[in-house]
């Protein structure tokens, strides 16, 4: 069976950017805020990563700029939203409409075209092959030979997960979710935490959105297409801890490879592929409410 | 709090406007700074942006032609919101309520203008259904209505572009459309050489009907009563569950509505994608009026003003049509703030 | 320097409301000493030991701590001042251990960043052994009973070294064991040198454990008492007020009365909790009578509230109306067969305080100002002056009810239900915030009901109130109902006899065991 390690491969290429979208929007999840500007976030990421490495040459520099950008983004979000006590879903809109909009207006701007922008001569993405792990048959073909990106995705899942269980301020971004008034009842203010969260999205989006464009090397409008959504799903499937995101990310990525061969192969049309992420965020969220008012009546 | 007894409309009018004031105030004043940022010529940018949709009838009717579908959404917005349900569905109710009387339009065509009116109402009825939808899986499961109905417009959305460019599209023309409604059912041009219709009295006829449902009837006030005390209003007798359906049944519908007339009024046939962003302009337009059918008016001339002014800009200076977006997130930034709304809330609080 | 703590000329209003919960209090705390703050639900002591714990803002009021003034912004700043809290809801996530909850915000770290989980449990459990709870550190909240997380709670602040302990109604929901082993710490640290403030309202407590007890009522400090010298019935008496003159007559004794509203074995019982919140509750209210329940607050008399309203369902048990089932039926259903209510919560149940005062007042009888589905402005309008002239009520019409002030709030709310009443209604805490003149029409209107024919159910913690106005009384005691008065017996009982029963500390054995 030839084809399934093209998909698997790919598979594991499209995870990442979802993964690393849900990490961030895990930590706003704890700490009790609804984040869908991820979409918007992961979109601002991937337009400024790309501009600025081709503005700067240095593929680090042009990412690096592009998080920072991303991150200033989201602390206005965490702004609006925390200090000045807004509405976090139409807060959340807003991102997302401010950032499609404002990439469409610099593309036009800085490069007079308002549709795909390709740009020449940009740094590739630098691929490793791990030596042992390449060896093994399926495995080694299915998880050798990626960009760094990716590992480096898997190396901040790890310390997302050595963060939230084995650091004081994982166990308290934990609590504003759980239980803010205990925290405010010992001096802490949780605002803190719902800030620093949202930060902490604006950094892994900033680096999960450039690599949708550093992939091709070139940016096109809306190129994020629904997958701050199925970042927000990949955490309710994940149950909210990271190891769990890791593999609902996964499945969405086979998911979405297997797609891109069917829609090839078996002509399933363009906007039902599209439609799936909405369509599959809804019957998780119906799936929740039910399961949690089942929960709820047993206990009282 | 004698003052505010003496005058209590005025004073309470001056202060909810207050803070909507700076909001649009804030906003204006990010598109100033983006013009000059992004324009050789900002000067010119903004005289084009401001006075552009004014200088003569074919501007300015057009801008009036395009508040017509954010009365309607707006109207929809401001009453669910009334019933404390908030309809985020705007984007697929618009579209399928147009698309749906569209395909009954040209099926119907033989009976003429009943036909229309039966189209209309299909039109809104399937809207209607998807805004009841997520009323009812919030009444039956307590899933958040702003989310299902975000969702379910998206869905919706794409499915529409679905039957659009494949089994509904008219292949006799380059446009990704559906065939043209009948010429009898369009509703005709009041302000020559813009497209502003007569859809613009029925826009206004719906402010009323929404404002002397909500203000005058009995199940107006029930579901007011629903929406700022659920508990009281069960404690009196109130049915509840039905007001978290119903308002965002017919939320759906007046969006819907709106969708259909934007067909009869000015598009023809309903083209791919044609309502794209009217949804959340509908939803911008309710949050300005604060959920007061009465405000609507003004807030949908608001943003239609805001889009007219950077489309014209667009063709006589050199910034893209997007801008808009820019200052509509803006808006939608600041106002929802609590923070904000007390700053003008503070004197002469109760 | 023998003080602890004083705190002087405390006030607070709460802006939302413009309730009064705190009317320049004065409150000083000996060192060594355990204080017992005590008062009705509603009487402000939780207010006035949030304002010391740093979690509410007094308006004016200084507070002073081992002499010196001190500005208490946050719980750090009185966790600082080595003072802490105990609340009475618990502030633990019951997704951590317990160590995890008690080290929050002080967490002990490797390296700086991560967090020494042995360390903490370590230290948690020295604490814990020192003053011999029976907790482990290592064990998730969720799994604790309700009297382990109240140890907990207090292991919480004896972590952090506190001087000054304040503990909110810690006993609510501890067996009598646990009470006792609670005790015998709380007497253990004031040996230790520490100061205790106890809020509470179990008078036997009071007697049990402290040394002083300060009484608040209404927002006021009424008295601050050695123990020593006050018995149980006195305090009864202090924390419930002094007796108003009232003057109604009791009515005439017809002999048709009819059964209208009729409670058969009616229990409610609450999942995890072992005691039944009603429990086997029979009764029949009858037309032309008032029929007056008392109780200290959390017996039970605010589940039979809920239960007459419609709002809680219950366990097992028939409820009747003239006979005609009615039990578990919806508040809908319940308006519709002729329920006039008047509730305690006036803010969150009887009335939309967004809402204007006339649309407050035509919530019931809504449908008869209806023609066709449309409102009848004019009618609606006429009626609305009537009442509000009748109950003079001071306000208009078109105003948010919410501006009003509590007094008039309740005044419209009675004026509803008392002008579309059928054959029965219910009141709870009627006169609770009234002036004297108010609370008097109210009872006159009430009188003018029950000669008209109504059953009238009066629910009420105000013993003059129950003793000036009801024909027969029930009294509730933890769920139960221990007594039954009727005729002269209860026209002739004394509030100490009464307080009797609700304390628990007498009981008529037949009443009870139905």
């Amino acid at each position: 069976m030839a084809y399934p390690i093209p998909i698997l491969h790919s598979a594991v290429n499209i995870m990442t950017p979802l993964l690393l979208a849900s990490m961030g929007g895990l930590f706003t999840e704890l700490s009790g805020m609804l984040n869908i500007a991820l979409e918007g976030l992961l979109l601002m990421g991937a337009f400024c990563g790309v501009v600025f490495t081709y503005y700067t040459g240095s593929m680090v520099l042009g990412v690096l700029l592009g998080i920072l950008c991303t991150m200033l983004l989201s602390a206005v979000l965490a702004t609006v939203t925390v200090n000045l006590k807004s509405n976090v879903f139409i807060t959340g809109l807003a991102v997302n409409l401010l950032v499609s909009g404002l990439t469409v207006v610099l593309c036009f701007e800085l490069f007079a075209n308002k549709g795909v922008v390709v740009f020449d001569g940009m740094p590739a993405l630098p691929v490793l092959d791990i030596p042992v792990l390449a060896n093994i048959p399926v495995i080694g073909d299915m998880l050798s030979g990626h960009p760094a990106f990716i590992y480096l995705s898997w190396l901040l899942l790890a310390v997302c997960h050595g963060v939230l269980y084995k650091t004081p301020f994982g166990f308290r971004l934990r609590a504003t979710g759980l239980h803010p008034t205990a925290l405010a009842s010992l001096g802490i203010d949780p605002n803190r935490y719902r800030f620093i969260a949202f930060l902490i999205s604006g950094f892994t989006c900033g680096l999960g959105g450039a690599m949708l464009t550093l992939n091709l090397g070139a940016f096109v409008p809306n190129i994020t297409a629904g997958k701050g959504w199925i970042a927000l799903v990949v955490i309710f499937l994940g149950n909210k801890k990271p190891l769990g995101l890791l593999v609902a990310a996964l499945v969405f990525a086979l998911a979405d490879a297997f797609s891109n061969y069917a829609q090839g192969a078996l002509n399933i049309p363009a906007d039902f592929i599209l439609a799936l992420p909405y369509v599959f965020t809804l019957l998780v969220m119906i799936g929740f409410s039910i399961y949690a008012k089942k929960k709820d009546s047993i206990q009282s | 709090m004698a003052d505010t007894q003496r005058h209590p409309r005025v004073s309470a009018l001056v202060r909810d406007s207050a803070g909507i004031l700076l909001i649009i105030a804030i906003a204006l004043a990010a598109l100033v700074i983006l013009a000059f940022l992004l324009s050789k010529t900002p000067g010119k940018t903004l005289w084009y942006f401001f006075f552009g949709p004014l200088q003569n009838t074919y501007y300015f009717g057009n801008m009036l032609n395009s508040a017509i579908p954010l009365i309607f959404g707006g109207l929809g917005v401001s009453l669910a919101m009334r019933s404390d349900n908030f309809n985020l569905g705007g984007e697929g109710q618009i579209y399928s309520g147009a698309f749906t009387a569209t395909i009954c339009a040209i099926q119907l065509a033989p009976l003429g203008i009943p036909g229309a009116v039966l189209a209309l109402l299909a039109g809104a009825l399937v809207a209607g259904f998807l805004g009841g939808l997520s009323g009812y899986f919030r009444m039956k499961w307590d899933t958040s209505e702003l989310i299902t109905s975000f969702l379910i417009s998206n869905g919706v959305v794409l499915m529409v572009n679905y039957l659009i460019a494949g089994p509904f599209m008219d292949t006799s023309t380059n446009l990704i459309a559906t065939q043209k409604i009948p010429e009898a059912f369009h509703l005709p041009l009041i302000l020559p050489p813009s497209n502003l219709s007569s859809a613009l009295f029925l826009a206004v006829v719906a402010v009323f009907c929404v404002h002397f449902y909500l203000f005058k009837t009995k199940m107006g006030y029930e579901l007011r009563m629903s929406g700022l005390n659920r508990q009281f209003a069960r404690y009196g007798g109130i049915d509840t569950k039905l007001y978290m359906v119903l308002p965002m049944f017919l939320s759906g519908a007046l969006y819907g509505l709106g969708g259909g007339i934007a067909i009869y009024g000015t598009y023809f046939s309903c083209m791919k994608e044609f309502s794209t962003g009217m949804g959340w302009n509908g939803l911008a337009v309710a949050l300005i009026a604060k959920f007061k059918p009465s405000a609507v008016i003004p807030a949908a001339l608001f943003f239609a003003y805001i889009e007219a002014g950077s489309r014209n800009a667009m063709l006589h200076s050199d910034v893209t049509f997007e801008i808009a977006s820019i200052v509509q997130s803006v808006v939608f930034f600041l106002v929802t703030s609590e923070v904000l709304q007390r700053v003008f809330g503070k004197k002469g609080d109760r | 320097m023998e003080f602890a703590v004083e705190m002087l000329g405390i006030t607070k209003t709460y802006p939302g409301n413009h309730f009064l919960a705190n009317d320049t209090v004065d409150l000083t705390l000996r060192k060594g000493e355990i204080l017992c703050l005590a008062g009705e639900n509603g009487a402000g002591k939780t207010t006035l030991m949030k304002i010391l714990y740093g979690m509410e803002k007094a308006d004016a009021g200084s507070i002073r701590v081992m002499g010196k003034d001190v500005r208490i912004a946050s719980p750090l700043d009185a966790n600082k001042l080595c003072i802490g809290m105990a609340h009475q809801h618990f502030m633990l996530v019951d997704g951590f251990t317990v160590a995890q909850n008690v080290v929050m915000g002080i967490e002990p770290t490797r390296f700086g960043c991560l967090y020494d989980q042995q360390q903490a449990v370590k230290r948690v459990e020295e604490v814990i052994r020192k003053h011999q709870f029976s907790i482990e550190a290592g064990k998730p909240v969720k799994s604790l009973t309700v009297g382990q997380k109240q140890q907990a709670e207090i292991v919480k602040m004896l972590y952090r070294d506190v001087d000054i302990l304040i503990l909110d109604e810690p006993t609510a929901v501890l067996t009598a064991q646990e009470t006792d082993h609670l005790f015998h710490t709380l007497r253990s640290l004031a040996k230790d040198g520490k100061s205790l403030i106890l809020i509470t309202h179990k008078l036997h407590e009071i007697k049990e454990i402290s040394d002083r007890v300060a009484i608040m009522r209404q927002g006021k400090m009424v008295g601050v008492f050695e123990t020593s010298q006050v018995d149980e019935l006195e305090l009864s008496r202090l924390m419930m007020g002094q007796s108003t003159a009232l003057h109604i007559r009791h009515g005439a004794t017809p002999e048709d009365r009819q059964a209208i509203i009729r409670f058969k074995e009616v229990s409610v019982t609450r999942h995890g909790q072992q005691q039944p919140l009603l429990n086997r509750v029979s009764f029949t209210a009858q037309s032309s009578e008032i029929l007056g329940f008392a109780g200290v607050a959390g017996n039970g008399l605010g589940v039979l509230e809920a239960v007459l309203g419609g709002f809680l369902p219950v366990s097992s048990g028939h409820i009747y109306h003239r006979e005609k089932e009615i039990t578990n039926q919806s508040q809908r259903q319940l308006r519709s067969h002729g329920l006039a209510y008047v509730p305690a919560d006036r803010l969150r149940v009887g009335s939309a305080l967004e809402a204007s005062v006339q649309e407050n007042l035509i919530i019931a009888a809504r449908a008869s100002f209806s023609r066709y589905t449309i409102l009848q402005k004019k009618r609606m309008a006429e009626h609305t002056r009537r009442l509000l002239e009748k109950y003079s009520v001071k306000g208009a019409p078109g105003m948010p009810i919410g501006t009003l002030s509590g007094g008039n709030i309740q005044k419209v709310i009675l004026a509803r239900e008392m002008e579309q009443y059928r054959d029965y209604i219910v009141l709870s805490e009627p006169t609770w915030g009234l002036d004297i003149a108010s609370s008097q029409y109210v009872y006159t209107r009430m009188a003018a009901l029950r000669d008209q024919g109504a059953a009238v159910i009066l629910i009420s913690s105000n013993l003059d109130e129950i003793l000036a106005l009801s024909d027969r009384i029930i009294v509730f005691y933890q769920g139960s109902m221990v007594a039954f008065l009727q005729g002269d017996e209860a026209r002739d009982v004394s509030k100490q006899e009464l307080g009797a029963y609700m304390l628990g500390l007498k009981c008529q054995q037949e009443v009870l065991h139905g």
